[in-house]
């Protein structure tokens, strides 16, 4: 394995032989606290590396944290549903995409601006607030003035008031992680406008619900403060709370080789099975007015999937086996804009109707997927 | 489930030293006044009769004829906090022994469920739904988590009879 040592960080590079994985040289370098940095600002990447070091890495002896940032996505927490918690319609037109975490807790949205902290530990020693306290203590470091503090939800609050840190967990079979976010220069604009959702009242779910917060960076308080500061920071005040003697080492979780199994990890997050079906069953219940008709539209959505649909249409507007043709046809289908449409311009293909029953059949589509 | 046994010593409530079951075992005391040979019987027929039997990972099973119903023990529960949401598999799901089957999320992380059988889920509670903090307020009865078909009997053998889960926990302390 070649390795390239420079001011205490070195970055593992392709040429590694083929027997030796990023586990064994873990096991080789003989450190109790290891600190990693991601190489890849990809979501799905980095949640496979959060996937992939409870798995195949020993952290019954061994703890490690992990930072990394991504470009611009919105994840959610493990039960949650995204129709509930964001405005999918505005994300697609923005480009940003959806993910979903396998720890629980709520909604963020990440951009360069915001750090992630993983804090790998076996059960025994899992502690957020210990971890919390690197986080507040290495800021308080960098800037004694800065007023930061934990709270009991695991928030970090700045000034008493402002949220720019939340929190999330999972417990595995024998190890655990903590990862929490911070918010040094995100785009304030574009967070709020994304965790808005634009369906929210016409859902009725038992999903975890988020719990919204007024935020702030720390750059507004210190346009001193860049990322790669706090992050070197945060780093170094983990070695000094834990007791370790932390390398930081830089990694590429697109390497297979390195990390056997994490490219199929990186594809399971990406699957709409996992980001949409996980979502909990739900319904959906909303008025939606066509040429000035108001129809009544009720779905129950269960694995993501249209599982009874019922419309209360005017019986002299659309003639109700119409109206049933049209319900049966969304029944057990993805609740998905692009393949509702994809569905409805199959229907419009292959039942027959007048041209009048067509443009309303449109009209009508286009109201259901508005929801979508 | 796998909890971290430093919440414990976190926890004030927890040191105290037994976490109380929540619905009197009978089998067990009986067995301290019972004769080798009746014991015997005891022990094998405890596979049917609905005794509990535990996982390390905090889990139960209690078997009644063919079906086994899956919860988590009060240790978990304590440890694990309010219950909030209980993420459980989908019916006719096939499960291996330790497989995650499913979460449960608390104030405390998403901790996942592993099997401790290997069957088939053929109910699971859907009062959860509704009422997660079943988990936490009756963890042995009303907070079952799901029902399963037992396709390897022998498995149950290799799990721990409530005392012998006893023993472990206070283990756990030290």
């Amino acid at each position: 394995m070649v390795l390239r040592l420079s001011n205490r960080a070195c970055v593992l590079s392709g040429s590694a032989r083929l027997k030796s994985t990023l586990s064994t040289y873990f096991d080789e370098m003989g450190k109790a606290g290891i600190i990693l940095k991601s190489a890849s600002t990809g979501i799905f990447e980095n949640l496979a590396l959060e996937d992939w070091i409870p798995d195949r890495v020993d952290l019954q002896n061994r703890s490690m944290l992990l930072l990394w940032r991504n470009s611009p996505v919105v994840v959610i927490g493990r039960h949650q549903n995204p129709w509930q918690e964001c405005n999918l319609p505005l994300m697609r037109r923005l480009g940003i995409p959806l993910a979903r975490r396998r720890s629980g807790g709520g909604t963020v949205f990440h951009d360069f601006g915001n750090i992630n902290m993983t804090f790998f530990t076996s059960k025994k020693k899992y502690d957020r607030h210990r971890n919390l306290k690197v986080v507040t203590s290495a800021l308080k470091a960098l800037r004694p003035d800065l007023d930061v503090a934990a709270t009991d939800r695991f928030d970090i609050l700045l000034n008493g008031h402002y949220k720019i840190s939340g929190t999330a967990a999972k417990l595995g079979r024998t190890s655990a992680y903590h990862h929490c976010t911070l918010l040094c220069s995100v785009d304030r604009s574009i967070l709020s406008s994304v965790l808005k959702s634009n369906t929210s009242e016409v859902i009725k779910s038992n999903a975890t619900p988020s719990v919204p917060s007024p935020v702030k960076n720390l750059l507004d308080v210190d346009p001193t403060l860049d990322s790669n500061t706090i992050m070197d920071a945060i780093a170094s005040q983990y070695s000094n709370e834990f007791g370790f003697d932390s390398p930081v080492i830089t990694v590429d979780p697109t390497h297979e080789g390195l990390m056997p199994g994490i490219h199929k990890m990186a594809q399971d997050l990406q699957t709409w099975e996992w980001i949409y079906g996980r979502t909990p069953k739900f319904s959906v219940c909303s008025s939606i007015v066509v040429d000035d008709v108001t129809i009544k539209l009720d779905m129950d959505i269960k694995n993501g999937a249209v599982g009874q649909c019922a419309m209360e249409i005017p019986e002299n507007w659309l003639p109700s086996e119409m109206v049933n043709e049209f319900t049966s046809t969304l029944n057990g289908s993805n609740y998905c804009p692009n393949e509702t449409a994809v569905l409805m311009a199959a229907f419009m293909r292959t039942v027959s109707m007048t041209a009048d029953v067509a443009e309303k059949i449109h009209r009508l589509c286009a109201g259901v997927v508005s929801v979508m | 489930m796998a909890m971290c046994a430093a919440l414990r010593c976190v926890s004030a409530n927890f040191s105290a030293a037994l976490p109380l079951l929540t619905r009197p075992a009978p089998i067990w005391t009986c067995q301290n006044s019972l004769r080798p040979n009746i014991l015997r019987t005891l022990y094998t027929s405890s596979r049917l009769s609905g005794a509990l039997k535990f996982t390390d990972k905090h889990e139960w099973v209690r078997v009644e004829g063919t079906v086994g119903t899956v919860g988590i023990s009060n240790f978990a529960q304590e440890a694990l906090g309010d219950v909030v949401y209980c993420g459980l598999p989908e019916v006719g799901t096939k499960l291996e022994q330790m497989e995650e089957f499913g979460a449960l999320e608390s104030v405390k992380a998403a901790s996942e469920l592993y099997s401790p059988l290997t069957g088939e889920v053929t109910e699971i509670n859907i009062n959860l739904t509704d009422n997660p903090g079943l988990v936490n307020k009756a963890c042995y009865e009303d907070g079952w988590l799901i029902k399963m078909t037992i396709e390897k009997p022998a498995e149950l053998d290799e799990l721990m009879d409530e005392a012998a889960y006893e023993k472990f926990i206070k283990s756990l302390d030290s």
